[in-house]
């Protein structure tokens, strides 16, 4: 109705307007009274007298008025915050407390959701993840599940296959967008024409990669990856029909691929994909896609609906005979061949390893849980002290609202009072965490982000999280501030004014509820701190582990002279001019280069065999291979257990020598020597001779990252190797910062050859990057339990120095009757300690028996880590202590005379 | 002053109000002197309880108000009946006639069975 809003607008805006007419209105009516008086023949103060009498109390009918016009509760709300405000004001420590409370826990809930949020679209933007399986394979011989597979078998796998709704492989490679000198490489993968159909994955722009594009003799097409695509072109839609150069051959950019996506491999993000059949485009003649011994391909396949993964895998099993048949190695003995056809296809859901989104999930996922339930256990201690800290201002307001029911308020004024002065408090604090938010989720991405790799993160806060988790908050904030208030203002008024203060403090039902909150978040604030010990100590040892290598000072240089069009025999000694220009660097202690870069995550691995034995049952004949050059073992100060190091000696036309670690002696000749031992590698491939002979033992040293256990390894000298890559690694110790080397290393390397392409590491980042998980998992467990601890103690205190004020006078009476300090004290404290002591021990059996469910995340730790749960309770008894300290003293120094005359 | 003055029934100040605004538009004073006049005197409306009413129906929007002179040549505050007040009187007037009618039938048969 307009009239209605017009009317209370004006009333509102106009006031002084208003309250003049109504003044003249009432007054024109008293006036008319006064003349009918003096008409009935009363004297003017005798009609006036009347009229006044008559009329009733103009003061209340004005307030009527008021009512009526609509503004009154308007106004009452105004008095009630203005009040609401005093109120708070008058016990400033505690109101704070409640606020910052409710601030941090928003705060920080609102933030580690975001990061959540951005970091699970960064993960899974593709359909239904549960249902792709990675196609893998396995030989009788081995339980192991092996992933790469070649493209021949790739294409059986693709035409034969009946059971799976879409196949797509892939192959992760970098691509370089420089022509020549230091490489400027991208994240690229071949992708065969169903992936991204097959993973439900949308165009961002243009269009992706479909079958037609992966035919064999094809033109090649690129696909961005959307970060790229923003880095690069700044998502200009003109980058659609242009050329892109990888590696030297320019490729058409046909789209882009759906925001988030990061391609089917986990923590590389996903610059740009070809087809697979592009890759005969790039390396001619040595392409890779009738070789029947390159494994650089990944299967995945999207189960149909309705199969189960069991169904799916005897399917595949049947099929695998025809398929490995028509892709055997010709290169290979008959031995092998024979073995090859026995091979067969397993359907992986769990997808361990690099590959798969289920891997994804079960490396991600389960952090992210860890971290949801962490913030969500903060929350609710944040919730705990709003509730507490209200419960003891309302047991404080007994007599305040008694009196002002007897003094004739009304319950719903009253109730409406309350519930104000718990929405004023809510909603600044809910005010200040968004701030907090703001602030809180730059500073986390800040912490996860990997060194060389900043998360591509959509920072923008998630206002879903915020509403709810103000939502909670407030709530708590109304639940336990106004229940009090509904009971106070249901006892007849007399007797909440008769309460002494010290009763109504103690009020039993309100006093219990103080008590169990107050328990409940010390354990969970222990709970919480015994994890962010775990997860520390976890990334410390991780940091520190005898990696078999000394981590620090070594800068690794990934190469590729692919460029360079060397062929196959002349590349070794190619390789040993740019180390030797390397080596005479100043600068440079020593240098060393391997095929494999260490902590890489590629690997080149086989099953070995020995001349005249068959390995027993049950040993894994798997080994990780690796050729060194004779200084590689120094640079990395790998020690040398028995025999010697690759020299001068070792050539193309001396006897074929290898160097093993421990776990490979201990596996393959427990309790022999293993010096002049031989031993082969099945499938021959780059390396010359069947059998080599065993003339070194070095220390174990991680292949593919810090948390594995150790692996056999095989390392060989690179003069004796048949057929080098193009692709290979220098490992440089420094004397000073790797970093600073790296344009000498970049002339030295251009010195030999302008074209090779080069990519800069340290061993240090290689090595903290492997950690990431574990990095997140230990910054955030370290602050949420930090926070927890603040949140307990503010709590702690807000409630103590409330139940000290409120027994001041029993404290006064007390003392005047000559009660010691330290009876004092033990009255204000003994009831804490209690409750303290009992939460604590809550805490730890919580914890006790969530660490089962984390115990595959940690890492180097006893299965019960006491020293993490005694950190935990000493940080919670210092806070203890720090907290009730004040007020505990306050109580020790009240004055009786003071006290006494309180009331 | 007639001793057999009546409460007024909880609704009808309203009623009477619009009644009275029904025939020309009056100022608070003039409205109070009608009804006592209408009813000869039974009915006198509690001066406390009239401006509020007034107000209430003025931010409904069944009367309007405008400053006038009165007959005396003050400024006084008149007020006069809208259109949707009209329909409301029409409509209250209804009700209560109604309500009059039953109560009194009740009463009549009540009367009759003694």
């Amino acid at each position: 109705m307009l009239s209605d809003l017009f009317i209370r607008l004006r009333s509102l805006f106009r006031r002084g307007t208003v309250e003049a007419e109504l003044d003249d209105e009432l007054r024109s009516h008293l006036e008319h009274l006064v003349e009918k008086c003096v008409r009935s023949g009363l004297s003017r103060d005798e009609a006036l007298r009347r009229a006044r009498i008559e009329f009733g109390g103009i003061d209340q009918v004005k307030d009527e008025c008021r009512e009526a016009w609509g503004v009154n509760l308007i106004e009452t709300v105004w008095q009630d915050l203005r009040f609401a405000v005093r109120l708070l004001s008058k016990t400033p420590l505690t109101s704070a407390a409640a606020l910052f409370s409710l601030a941090l826990g928003i705060g920080a809930n609102t933030a580690i959701f975001s990061l959540i949020d951005a970091v699970m679209l960064r993960m899974l933007p593709v359909r239904d993840p549960e249902q792709l399986v990675q196609i893998k394979f396995r030989s009788p011989q081995s339980a192991n599940l092996r992933q790469s597979v070649t493209n021949p078998i790739w294409e059986q796998v693709r035409d034969r296959q009946d059971v799976l709704s879409g196949v797509f492989a892939w192959g992760p490679d970098t691509f370089d967008l420089a022509n020549g000198g230091e490489q400027d490489s991208v994240h690229g993968i071949y992708a065969s024409g169903g992936y991204f159909a097959t993973l439900g994955v949308r165009p961002a722009a243009g269009r992706l990669l479909n079958p037609s594009d992966d035919l064999r003799g094809c033109g090649g097409a690129a696909v961005l990856g959307y970060g790229f695509w923003q880095r690069r072109y700044a998502g200009a839609p003109s980058a659609i029909g242009s050329m892109i150069r990888l590696d030297g051959h320019q490729f058409p950019i046909v789209g882009v691929s759906q925001r988030g996506f990061t391609g089917a491999d986990v923590g590389e993000p996903l610059d740009v994909a070809i087809p697979i059949c592009a890759e005969a485009i790039l390396h001619g003649k040595d392409s890779f896609l009738d070789d029947r011994s390159a494994w650089w391909l990944l299967m995945m396949g999207r189960l149909k609906p309705g199969t189960t993964v069991e169904q799916t895998a005897a399917r595949m099993n049947v099929l695998s005979p025809r398929i490995f048949s028509a892709s055997v190695p010709l290169d290979w003995d008959s031995a092998s061949q024979q073995l090859f056809r026995e091979y067969s296809l397993v359907a992986d859901p769990a997808g361990s390893g690099t590959a798969g989104f289920t891997g994804i999930r079960k490396q991600y996922g389960q952090p992210l849980e860890i971290l949801m339930v962490v913030v969500a256990l903060v929350l609710l201690i944040a919730c705990a002290n709003i509730a507490s800290l209200q419960l003891a201002r309302s047991a404080a307001r007994r007599r305040e609202i008694g009196l002002r029911m007897s003094l004739g308020a009304s319950r719903t004024r009253l109730l409406r009072q309350v519930l104000t002065e718990s929405l004023a408090l809510s909603l600044s604090g809910a005010a200040l965490g968004a701030l907090f938010a703001r602030w809180g989720s730059v500073f986390l991405v800040r912490m996860v982000s990997p060194s060389h790799d900043a998360l591509f993160l959509d920072l923008s806060l998630d206002t879903r999280v915020l509403v709810f988790t103000s939502a909670i908050a407030v709530l708590t904030g109304l639940l336990f501030g106004v229940s009090p208030a509904l009971a106070t203002t249901r006892t007849p008024a007399v007797a909440a004014i008769k309460e002494t203060l010290e009763q109504a403090g103690g009020g039993r039902s309100q006093s219990a509820a103080a008590r169990w909150i107050i328990a409940a978040q010390v354990a969970l604030s222990l709970t919480l701190l015994v994890g962010a010990g775990l997860f520390i100590r976890t990334f410390t040892n991780l940091m520190s582990v005898d990696a078999g290598f000394d981590r620090s000072n070594v800068l690794l240089v990934d190469t590729n002279i692919h460029n360079a069009q060397i062929p196959g025999p002349a590349r070794i000694p190619f390789y040993g001019q740019m180390l030797a220009r390397i080596q005479a660097l100043p600068g440079v202690v020593s240098a060393g280069q391997t095929w494999m870069r260490p902590l890489s995550g590629s690997e080149w691995n086989n099953n070995i065999e020995i001349p005249g034995r068959q390995l027993p049952n049950g040993v894994d004949p798997l080994t990780y291979l690796n050729w060194i050059t004779p200084d590689y073992l120094a640079t990395m100060r790998t020690r040398l257990i028995a025999g010697r190091s690759f020299d001068a000696r070792d050539s193309a036309s001396s006897l074929p020598v290898a160097i093993v670690n421990q776990t490979f002696a201990r596996r393959f000749f427990p309790g022999e020597n293993p010096l002049g031992m031989r031993f082969g590698t099945g499938e021959r491939g780059p390396v010359r001779a069947k059998w080599l002979q065993i003339v070194g033992v070095m220390q174990d040293a991680k292949y593919d990252d810090l948390r594995e256990d150790f692996v056999p390894v095989a390392y060989f000298p690179l003069a004796q190797m048949a057929d080098v890559g193009e692709s290979s690694t220098f490992e440089i110790r420094t004397a000073a910062n790797p970093s600073s080397l790296i344009p000498a290393v970049r002339d030295a390397i251009g010195s030999v050859n302008r074209v090779a392409s080069l990519e800069f590491f340290t061993l240090q980042q290689e090595a903290d990057d492997t950690a990431i998980q574990e990095r997140l998992l230990a910054v955030l467990s370290g602050f949420f339990g930090a926070l927890a601890l603040v949140l307990t103690a503010i709590g702690l205190y807000g409630l103590m120095a409330y139940v000290v004020t409120l027994r001041t006078r029993e404290i006064g009476i007390r003392v005047a009757l000559g009660a010691s300090r330290s009876s004092v004290l033990s009255l204000v404290l003994g009831d804490l300690a209690a409750l303290v002591i009992a939460g604590s021990a809550a805490g730890a059996a919580i914890a006790f028996w969530l660490t089962r469910y984390v115990q595959h995340l940690l890492f180097g730790l006893p299965s019960i880590d006491g020293l993490s749960f005694a950190l935990a309770a000493a940080a919670l008894a210092v806070i203890v202590i720090a907290a009730s300290f004040l007020p505990a003293r306050r109580a020790m120094r009240v004055n009786p005379m003071v006290a006494l005359r309180y009331e | 002053m007639a001793a057999d003055r009546v409460e007024l029934p909880q609704g009808t100040l309203d009623l009477l109000i619009l009644r009275t605004l029904a025939l020309e538009p009056q100022h608070g004073w003039a409205i109070s002197e009608r009804v006592q006049q209408l009813s000869s005197d039974v009915l006198r409306i509690q001066q406390g309880s009239l401006y509020p009413a007034l107000h209430r129906l003025e931010r409904r929007g069944w009367i309007k108000a405008h400053w006038g002179a009165s007959e005396n040549n003050r400024r006084a505050k008149y007020y006069e009946l809208t259109k949707s007040g009209r329909r409301q009187l029409d409509a209250e007037r209804d009700a209560w006639e109604k309500l009059t009618a039953a109560v009194a039938q009740v009463l009549g048969a009540a009367r009759e069975g003694v």
